[in-house]
């Protein structure tokens, strides 16, 4: 037990350095391009949100200069930016709006450390995670690539049970019990996803994430951390959430084989994907723009069903 | 006797059922059914694997592909509230670089093609704009809903979106060309998309 709780303390330390690293970064950053011409400086209390009730500072780029200071000032823009993407006045609006992806965007206050982190993360990518997992590839069938998958997926049941719950969503979380059971016994240990093949049960793409915006929490802003995939604040708390409840932490309980279990999974994950990243970037003008609203219209889609 | 009778029946009915059920697909689903077709025929025609070839296919790949995509209305909708302040000159060499670098981004997604099979999952029509879902289901067994919004223009329905997973390209790209120009301006706009196209020759 002791040891159980050794691992579940350091992944805490870890979440809260980061969190820590940030707020560090933030304030370096934001003093460093606080001299540049056309930027708007605006200090917002994000008391509400950070749980050390720091002050970060917001930087915001406009062209014209915002008049009201502190929380109002801040509180505007991100509604000019609005106004901004409506088409309205453009082109006629297609009878989609009950399905259509909703046109106003993620805040991003933190924008000049995320995007520092996605300048950290796209060569973590590229120098390590891509030559690693291509090497991986060759050594691995993409078969077992993809049974090495299910098994990672089938272990993680609970968090999607448990959100599944907690939306009230009983069909899912007795679709995701079945799943597990007989992915667990009839899938070999959840390397064959059966259930999926045989029965036509889905899994039930569900996380804390998404159970905190069914009860009306909005993403907060956008949130680009080292090795973790773009994220905002809100699916962040409920990622750190689900490593609570993610049964790995405590099967594997000692912290070098658990981080070694984490690494495999993440590296099998990304030898599944190569392409994808590289896609978006080949494809965009600005990929951290392109990437942010990616992620915000993919989690809308998440969230809606 | 009767016995053949209820089994003649049930067959009627469910050759009925069956017809009434390909009937379903509208003409949306099958103009994008056609292009689909004929671009999955491109891709996997033997004759234009070899590497001499490419620039062939990808010619045979872009005459398919401008026939279904409306550029103009993609344009439109991607420039939004910028749109109205540009010149007709402006606009058609807006609509000419965009076009390319759309082609491009979808070209690479369709060279990427190996097998992966297309189902067509769903339509609906609301006056002249159309909605059609299509389930892509990859070679590792993963499946990617696709959503094409179309519209009707001269008799064709064309694409004036695709969203992919819930991610609108149109959508996409408004974010990522109305944060260029709030920060800076419409000519910087235009020189990133010549350098986006030029880079990638």
């Amino acid at each position: 037990m002791k040891k159980d709780l050794s691992v579940r303390v350091s992944v805490r330390l870890f979440i809260f350095f980061v969190f820590l690293l940030n707020l560090f970064l933030t304030l370096s950053f934001a003093e460093k391009t606080d001299a540049g011409t056309g930027l708007v400086r605006l200090e917002t209390s994000l008391a509400a949100t950070e749980t050390e009730g720091h002050e970060l500072i917001r930087l915001a780029y406009s062209e014209k200069p915002v008049t009201k200071a502190g929380p109002a000032g801040a509180d505007s823009s991100p509604k000019a930016d609005r106004a901004g993407d409506s088409q309205e006045d453009a082109v006629e609006s297609d009878p989609w709006e009950d399905e259509a992806e909703s046109i106003d965007s993620i805040p991003d206050p933190l924008e000049p450390m995320n995007r520092a982190f996605f300048v950290f993360n796209d060569k973590l990518y590229f120098w390590f995670f891509k030559p690693v997992a291509t090497g991986y590839n060759m050594v691995v069938p993409e078969l077992g690539r993809m049974c090495i998958r299910n098994f990672f997926t089938n272990l993680t049941m609970p968090i999607r049970a448990i959100s599944c719950l907690l939306q009230g969503k009983f069909e899912g979380f007795g679709i995701e019990l079945v799943r597990f059971v007989v992915n667990s016994s009839a899938g070999f240990l959840g390397f064959q996803d059966v259930a999926r093949q045989a029965l036509d049960y889905q899994i039930q793409d569900e996380d804390l994430g998404q159970v905190f915006a069914f009860y009306g929490i909005g993403p907060v802003f956008y949130l680009n951390l080292p090795f973790l995939a773009a994220s905002s604040l809100r699916d962040t708390a409920g990622w750190v959430g689900g490593l609570f409840i993610n049964p790995l932490d405590y099967i594997v309980v000692d912290f070098w084989p658990n981080v070694g279990c984490r690494t495999v999974d993440m590296l099998n994950k990304t030898s599944l994907r190569i392409g994808e990243y590289e896609a978006l970037k080949k494809a965009s003008i600005d990929p951290y723009v392109a990437m942010r609203d990616a992620y915000y219209q993919y989690r809308l889609n998440q969230i809606e069903k | 006797m009767i016995f053949k009778h209820v089994l003649i029946t049930t067959l009627i009915f469910l050759v009925t059922l069956v017809a009434s059920g390909l009937s379903i697909a509208g003409e949306p689903t099958e103009n994008i059914r056609k292009t689909t077709d004929k671009l999955i025929a491109i891709v996997s025609d033997p004759a234009l694997k070899t590497s001499d070839k490419a620039k062939e296919k990808a010619q045979q790949i872009r005459k398919v592909v401008d026939e279904r995509f409306d550029w103009e209305e993609m344009s439109k909708r991607t420039l939004a509230r910028h749109w109205k302040k540009r010149t007709q000159k402006e606009r058609a060499e807006f609509i000419v670089l965009f076009g390319e670098l759309l082609e491009r981004t979808y070209l690479d997604r369709v060279e990427g093609y190996s097998g992966e099979k297309v189902l067509y999952v769903g339509e609906k029509v609301k006056g002249k704009y159309a909605m059609v879902t299509v389930k892509i289901v990859t070679k590792n067994d993963t499946e990617i809903l696709v959503k094409y919004r179309l519209k009707k223009k001269g008799g064709e329905w064309l694409v004036y979106d695709i969203s992919i997973q819930g991610v609108s390209l149109v959508n996409n790209y408004r974010k990522q060309f109305n944060s260029i120009m709030t920060r800076s301006s419409y000519k910087d706009l235009i020189e990133k998309l010549k350098t986006k196209i030029e880079t990638k020759n």
